[in-house]
Formats: C-alpha cells, structure tokens, sequence
C-alpha cells in the first residue's frame, strides 16, 4: 500500500470512528430534544416514535404551568443578579490582585482559585442554618449571595489575564494627567477589558443557570430555580417526561448556544472551575 | 512583575469581593467546623444542643453507612476517571488531523459537557427505564428479557459511573486536545522521519511533553467528581437502599434525611479538607500565577 493511500485509508476509518463517538455522545440529547415535542402518555405507553405524535402539547403545559414559569423567572433573575455582582466585584479585585504590588498577593489570588473549588455539600449545610437564622432563606437575595460564593471568585480568575494584557502607558498616561486609581480603573481599564467582562459574565450566568444543590436546599416555593422545579416534574407517582424534556430544551437552549458561540474561551472557561452545577 | 503599577494602595479595589467571601465562604467553613463539634438536631424551633467534641467524628467512623459512601465515592472515582482520561485521550489522538467536517465533530463533542448536570441525571434515568426506556427497547429487540436498571443496586451504580463518563470524557479531551495542538508539529515530524512507531512516538514523545495538561484534567476531574451532588440525586436519589449513596449525598440525608446537623457537618468538613489538598496540589502544580499572566487576554 502507498503511503498516500494509507493515509486515505486512515482518514476515512477516523471519520468513521468521530461519527460513531457523535451519534454516542448526541444520542441522549436528541432524545431529550424529541421527547419535548412527545405528549407524556405517548412516552409513557412506549410506542414507537412516529412523526403523527409530534406535538407541542408538552411545551403549551409547561408554559401554562405557573410554578415551573415562576421558577424559570427567577433563574433569569437569579443569574442576571448574580453575574451582575460577581462581574462588579470580581473585576475590582481582579484590577486590584493584577495591577498593584502587595505583600501577599499571590496568598490571594490562589485563595482565590481554591475557594471556587470547594464542593458546595461542604458549605450548604451551614448556610442553610445561617440563612434561615437571618431571613435569607427562600429569597432572592439569599440565593443570588449563594451563587456569588462561586461566581465571584470565579470571575477573578478569568478576568486576571485581561487586566494584566493592559499596557503599561495607558495607566501612565492617566496617572499624569492626575487621575484617581478609581477613574482609572473606571475610564481606561472596563474599556479595555470589555471582552473580558463579556465572556466572564457569559460563564458566571451559566454557572448560576445550571446551580441544583445551593438551589435545592436554600430556596423553597418563593425562589425556587428552574433546575429544582424540573426536577420535580420526575419522581413518585409524577412521570411527565414530555414536559419534563421540554422544560429541560428551554433552559438547554441558552447554554448551547453560548457554548457553540464561545469556542475559543471554552478551554479558559472550564479550567478555571468548571461549569457545574 | 508585568503589569503591575506598584503604587496606591489595592485595598479599596479588594473590600468588596473580600465581604462577600468572607460571608459565603470563610464563616460558612468556621460555622461548619463549629457545627460538626455539637450534637445538633436539625430542627425549626433550634432544638437541644450539646456540645460533644470530637464525637461525631468518632460516631461517623463507627458507622457503616459512612464508609459505604466513602467506597463507593472512591470507587466512583477510581472506575469513571481513569476510563474518562483513556477515552480523552485517545480521542484527541485520533481528531488530531484534519478532515472533512473535523471542526464540527470537534464542536459537537462537546456538548455533553455543556448539557444541565440535572437534566443529564434525568435524561439516563429516562433512558434506563423498563417498558418505555430506550435501553430496554433494545434489550427488548434483540430477544432478551428487560431489566429494571435503577432498581438493582450493581446496575444503579453502574448507570451513574457510565452517566458521569458520558458527560465527561469530552471534558478531558477538550483540554488534552488543546495540550496536543499546542506540541510543536516539528517535534511530532522528527520522530515520525525517524521511524519511530506509532507507540514509541506516544510514549516517549507524545505523553512526556502532554504530562502537564494531563495532570491538570486529572486533577480537576477529581476535584470535580469529589463534589458529585446533582447528577445522581435525581437519578437514583442515591437508592436503590443505599447503592448509589455517594459523599455527598450520604452528608446531605444526614441533614435534610435524619436531621442530623452536627454529623453532616461532621462529614462537610472532612469533604472540605480532602478538596482543599486536591485544590491546592492543582494551583500548585499547574495554574500560576504567572502562567496565568503570560496568557495576556489573547486566548
């Protein structure tokens, strides 16, 4: 055989093998895409699948259902919130950690690292008493804070290279022409790091979007997120698969999308803490 | 250091997210600790409390139920990693050409990686279900007799370890599939011209320069998988008995389960100290500071 023939052979037994490793790895989700537009008692009896029962009866329930709507309301809240605080804070301290000279600095900023590696079990327990003990339980804010304890220090570590990339002359610039560390950091760096700030802000609402155990355990009826309440669409004598896999594209959607959108980040993304729920 | 201006002071930039970490972070972590040394009944009106040391530490190694978690969480570990890692591995391998159509598998792979933990353990738990679930449909036409999945506890725990790899392995090769593009195509080529096989090249060339990228998914994987929480409680919900208890879900039933504040806290904390050294071996090795800097906001 030819080398150029060999190489033929190869590509062709690769392709092969990527398509049989796609059909693997997409076949759970195409089936939970499918079954959002199957009604519940057509899953439940299993009959073969058949264009006739593509139906969109299992989206119309889950948006007529209030508290799944009410709970998807407050993840979009939730998240917003959270990324909002986290990006705020978070871009500070990442200014702060990248653009000064301190004793301690690199204490820090690991610290930092680590802290959003800690399993959430270990701190849940704790803070469902400490909440409950302060009124924070169930609330919005609460679980916005909970969702910080991840975020904040996750966007510190994605936003530290950007602020580091920022070339010394522009800080010089303006630190002759008299301007405060704040205005500097207001009107020359989140200018400069605005693609930072884009695609940290991306990662801490999905991480809040996907977040189950915090959710679980802290928030009841009142903020309850989407993933808890799809949950509940499954166990005991409550089968509805149709709506559950509906629910479940609706929240899918974002997050495919961004994913697809963001390819060059994803590496970064993941690495520094995953996007776990 | 590059970068860094040198004067004023950071502090007022470091306040803010220094709150919120000491709020959700630091208390929470002091509070467990002095959480796991009381006899605490989880209860709404606060309950008796007693103060017993270390008495819930020796109580949980006393307990059986403690250690069934514990192996099973390490044999979760120990089976799901090692197979996600070979399988990352040898994918990024294998895609590491170009091809008609590369980018988008490359793309695509990756999406499982991306799908909600929650609805992940939902969708498996569909699919290992008797009568309407897909996996016996097959059994069923193939002539086989169908099996209740997550009724038994061998297959239930199986189930979670093979949901886990699925969602996973394109993690691992996402990062080591970045770690191979980024060896030098001159290295790869001078081994090849000297008729090096193809093991030869993997092993003394290949897996040598990759080590650091491999450390890195290994460990971020375990940090990952000592956390496990979401995936299997809606799957299982950590049944059937105690089969599928995991770490996690064994310190949450001890709370929210037997109403056991002190004993949870107990095991938080000794879940807390295990991530901490995994974490901290990982910033360590392979995520410095400088490293981190050097990337610059180019990637």
């Amino acid at each position: 055989m030819t080398l150029a023939n060999r190489r033929k052979s190869i590509t062709a037994a690769v392709m092969f093998f990527a398509v049989l490793l796609l059909i693997v790895e997409l076949y759970p989700i195409f089936i939970t895409l499918l079954n959002g537009f199957r009604r519940d008692i057509v899953i439940l009896s299993g009959q073969k699948f058949a264009l006739s029962q593509l139906t969109t009866d299992s989206y119309m329930l889950v948006f007529k259902n209030t508290q799944m709507m009410k709970a998807m309301g407050n993840s979009i809240v939730v998240g917003l919130l959270s990324t909002l605080l986290s990006v705020g804070v978070g871009a500070m301290a990442a200014y702060g950690i990248s653009r000064f000279k301190f004793r301690g600095r690199n204490a820090l900023a690991y610290s930092f690292l680590v802290f959003r590696m800690l399993p959430q079990m270990s701190l849940v327990v704790a803070l469902y008493m400490m909440f409950r003990f302060v009124g924070l339980r169930d609330t919005i804010f609460g679980i916005t804070l909970a969702h910080s304890s991840f975020n904040v220090p996750y966007v510190i570590w994605m936003l530290i290279p950007f602020f580091t990339a920022v070339d010394k002359s522009y800080e010089e610039a303006a630190m002759v022409d008299g301007c405060s560390r704040f205005t500097l950091f207001r009107l020359v760096f989140l200018p400069l790091v605005a693609p930072g700030l884009v695609v940290a802000a991306v990662f801490a609402f999905i991480n809040s979007w996907n977040e189950f155990l915090y959710a679980l355990i802290l928030t009841g009826t009142k903020a309850m997120t989407a993933p808890v309440a799809i949950s509940s669409l499954i166990g005991g004598d409550t089968l509805t698969w149709g709506q559950m896999c509906a629910a479940s594209t609706v929240m899918l959607t974002p997050v495919f999308v961004f994913t697809l959108a963001m390819q060059r980040f994803l590496i970064r993304g993941v690495s520094a803490g995953g996007v776990k729920g | 250091m590059k970068g860094a201006g040198g004067q004023g002071s950071p502090v007022p930039f470091l306040v803010p997210a220094l709150l919120i970490v000491f709020a959700v972070l630091i208390f929470p972590i002091v509070f467990s600790f002095v959480v796991s040394l009381f006899d605490w009944p989880l209860s709404a009106g606060g309950g008796e409390r007693h103060f017993v040391g270390a008495g819930n530490y020796v109580d949980l190694v006393q307990e059986k139920e403690f250690w069934n978690s514990l192996k099973l969480q390490l044999g979760f570990i120990f089976i799901a990693i090692p197979l996600e890692l070979l399988l990352g591995l040898s994918a990024a391998l294998l895609l590491n050409r170009e091809f008609v159509g590369g980018k988008v598998v490359r793309a695509l792979i990756l999406l499982p990686v991306f799908f909600l933990p929650v609805v992940s353990g939902m969708t498996w738990r569909f699919m290992l279900q008797p009568r309407y679930g897909a996996l016996n449909n097959f059994l069923l036409a193939i002539g086989t007799p169908e099996i209740t999945w997550l009724g038994h506890p061998s297959f239930a725990y199986a189930a979670i370890i093979v949901q886990d790899i699925w969602r996973m392995w394109p993690f691992v090769f996402m990062l080591l599939y970045a770690g191979l593009a980024g060896i030098p195509t001159d290295v790869l080529e001078a081994a090849e011209i000297d008729g090096a096989t193809f093991w030869k090249r993997l092993f003394r060339v290949i897996l040598p320069l990759m080590y650091p990228t491999i450390l890195t998914a290994l460990l971020l994987r375990i940090i990952d998988a000592l956390r496990i929480f979401s995936e299997v409680y809606v799957m299982t919900e950590g049944g059937p008995g105690m089969a599928t208890t995991l770490f996690s879900l064994y310190t949450h039933r001890q709370a929210f389960g037997y109403m056991k504040v002190g004993m949870s806290s107990a095991m938080a904390v000794f879940l807390l100290v295990i991530s901490i050294v995994f974490a901290v071996t990982l910033v360590r090795k392979n995520m410095s500071l400088e490293k981190l800097e050097d990337q610059g906001g180019n990637r």
